[in-house]
């Protein structure tokens, strides 16, 4: 019965009007930022998150959500008609919607996305819903060494899914956790790394360096190209899939709906890697593989399911652990630190308006998303047309706008300039930001509990071995270290990968 | 010269920077740890990565070969490096300008200078960029933009 008390307790706060009209206003970023390439979630939450300091935590958390699951429908309608993914996360839609689209099925691939995403969306809901509680009393075990081995996993997970050079995503994490280390130090009051420049007695803030990596950079990268996008001609009809649409399409929206839930749930991966999962998943499984890429409706319905219960499984680690598993959900862990909310497993006690809120919010979320992406399908797609020409500035505007905004000063908006460059340069020499921006935002907590942990014990490092939660995430750091370090595991690795882009 | 020796080489720069700064803060007793302690521990890792990818370099596997040219091929790098310019520019002058002429100014630029669109369309789009941003962000969400020395 609890499933019900607390369903209705996130509603009756989902559908107050403010939270409602938020709740839409992110949605609607949200599809607005997935259709558009060259600007994802993560830097539209960057955007946005300045502007959410007037609101009430509940109603920020619900908009800066509906950007992050929004985006998920909305990457798909630019896979399918461009053949560019409009974020990351859509990029194997890219395979067989393109194809759909080119065979005159653009309006059934666009459909069984939509339903898809609506699906999942929902059914990844209820998994957080009824997964949350159950998490929560085992994360109220753990102590400092627990939290720091569990951050260090995240780390060595997303660096070891880094598409180019583990290395380099390691290094990467460090340097966040340098970056995060800037200001005042919260143990002893000392300024650390902060050159005598007051602003940066702070830290860094959020906001410049998700903007800068993911907003500026962005841009950057593509000004000094033209982009030419050929949008598929084609009139947009049937797109209510068929009942053959229906019958072939779903189990790969319920295996996508498994295999995103969970994925989305572990720490690192993310929503891209649940649909480039999902998408091999599905080739393994049909009857006729050598079909994926010419058009099938699996390769759109699996992955397109599965980024989004990736989005609803990505918030069970937030919501009960306070620890987030990607930088999307790091942005929404740090607009939550921002109000004043310590995320982790006492949030369900203290804020079980915000907790039971948020996830109820996302249920109406999704429905709105449904009448956004089906009817409207048409205004994202006259929105495709706009050239980058006049998109680009107006982004740089809006970034501009919400770094001077923060703390108002061009401290802040010449660091964004700064890491906008930095991450510019990063992404030619082929170094990802995303390990950088997910361990700056979790320095202070593993700092407090790397340090809690060797004052615990004394000064032995045994207490991350001795303690079973914390020596299990060790381990299976170690071992994804050790097996990325053989060249028989990589090839193995490039191999698989080859296979999903063939 | 190869992309990954020289990036490595930079890292590895700024990774003994930030031990020499983290042993400057003091690194504590591990019973005790200092301010400097993880501050050292993450320089230490930037520099063991940088010493890999460093050596790495000199494999022969195809992808430590790039050299730094090849990144900047066939790609126009002077429209990054003008506006990275321009932002600069928009900094030093937003709070003495004020807000809505620096923006109608930088944008102007970008939509004339950098994308050469006609005149008409850079004047509409930048007024029209700068009043509506003006309007949402200071006069509906209150996050109170310069005024500058000319009152707006």
């Amino acid at each position: 019965m609890d499933f019900f008390a607390n369903l209705l307790t996130g509603l009756s706060v989902a559908i107050e009007p403010t939270n409602l009209i938020y709740c839409f206003i992110g949605v609607f970023v949200g599809t607005l930022v997935g259709v558009l390439p060259g600007i994802g979630p993560v830097g539209a939450m960057a955007i946005l998150l300045p502007l959410t300091f007037g609101l009430p935590p509940t109603t920020s958390i619900i908009m800066l959500a509906g950007i992050y699951y929004g985006a998920m429908y909305g990457g798909s309608t630019t896979s399918i008609l461009v053949n560019i993914p409009g974020e990351a996360a859509s990029v194997v839609t890219c395979l067989d919607g393109y194809q759909m689209a080119r065979q005159g099925r653009a309006g059934p691939a666009l459909g069984i996305s939509a339903f898809g995403s609506f699906i999942a969306g929902t059914l990844g809901i209820i998994g957080l819903q009824a997964i949350a509680p159950p998490l929560v009393s085992v994360a109220l075990r753990f102590g400092p060494p627990e939290y720091c081995s569990l951050v260090i996993l995240g780390l060595v997970v997303l660096s070891y899914l880094a598409q180019k050079s583990m290395p380099k995503a390691l290094m990467m994490a460090a340097l966040g956790v340098l970056l995060g280390t800037i200001g005042l130090d919260t143990m002893t009051g000392r300024p650390r790394f902060a050159f005598g420049i007051p602003e940066l007695l702070d830290g860094v803030g959020l906001v410049p360096l998700a903007m800068g990596l993911f907003g500026i950079s962005e841009v950057f990268i593509n000004v000094e190209q033209a982009v030419r996008r050929e949008i598929y001609d084609t009139k947009l009809k049937n797109l209510l899939p068929t009942f053959k649409d229906w019958m072939d399409s779903k189990w790969a929206i319920l295996r996508g709906t498994v295999i995103g839930f969970f994925i989305g749930a572990l720490p690192g991966p993310g929503t891209s890697v649940a649909s480039f999962v999902s998408y091999a998943v599905e080739k393994r499984v049909s009857k006729n593989p050598e079909k994926f890429g010419t058009g099938v409706i699996e390769g759109v319905a699996g992955p397109e399911s599965a980024n989004n219960a990736a989005t609803a499984g990505a918030m069970v680690p937030l919501l009960t652990m306070g620890i987030p598993g990607s930088v999307a959900v790091a942005i929404l862990l740090g607009a939550l630190m921002i109000h004043g909310i310590t995320p982790g497993p006492m949030l369900v006690k203290q804020h079980p308006g915000l907790f039971w809120g948020v996830i109820a919010s996302m249920y109406l979320g999704n429905i709105m998303l449904l009448v956004i992406n089906l009817p409207l399908i048409g205004m994202w797609v006259r929105l495709l047309r706009i050239p980058y020409a006049i998109f680009f500035p107006l982004i740089l505007m809006v970034c501009l706008i919400g770094a001077y905004a923060f703390n108002r000063s061009t401290v802040d908006v010449g660091l964004m300039l700064f890491f906008g460059v930095l991450g510019y340069l990063m992404r030619k020499f082929e170094y990802e930001p995303a390990p950088l921006v997910l361990a700056f935002v979790l320095t202070p907590i593993l700092d407090d509990a790397l340090r809690q942990s060797l004052i615990l014990s004394g000064g032995s490092f045994t207490i991350f071995v001795l303690r079973p939660i914390s020596s299990g995430c060790l381990i299976i750091a170690v071992l994804l270290l050790i097996t990325s370090a053989f060249p028989y595991f990589r090839k193995k690795g490039a191999k698989g990968a080859a296979e999903l882009n063939g | 010269m190869k992309a990954d020796r020289i990036s490595s080489l930079f890292w590895l720069a700024v990774g003994l920077t930030a031990i020499y700064g983290a042993i400057q803060l003091g690194l504590g007793r591990l019973r005790q740890p200092g301010s400097g302690f993880l501050s050292f521990l993450a320089g230490s890792f930037i520099c063991l990565m940088a010493l890999i990818v460093f050596f790495q370099s000199f494999l022969n596997g195809k992808g430590f070969q790039a050299k730094i040219s090849a990144l900047w091929e066939g790609v126009n790098w002077r429209r990054p490096l003008v506006i990275a310019l321009l932002l600069v520019a928009y900094i030093l002058a937003l709070e003495r300008v004020g807000f809505l002429l620096t923006t109608f100014i930088i944008l102007g630029v970008m939509f004339k200078g950098v994308e050469n669109l006609s005149w008409w369309k850079t004047i509409l789009l930048s007024a029209s960029g700068s009043v509506a941003s003006y309007l949402l962000f200071d006069t509906l969400l209150k996050a109170s933009l310069p005024k500058g020395i000319f009152g707006f």
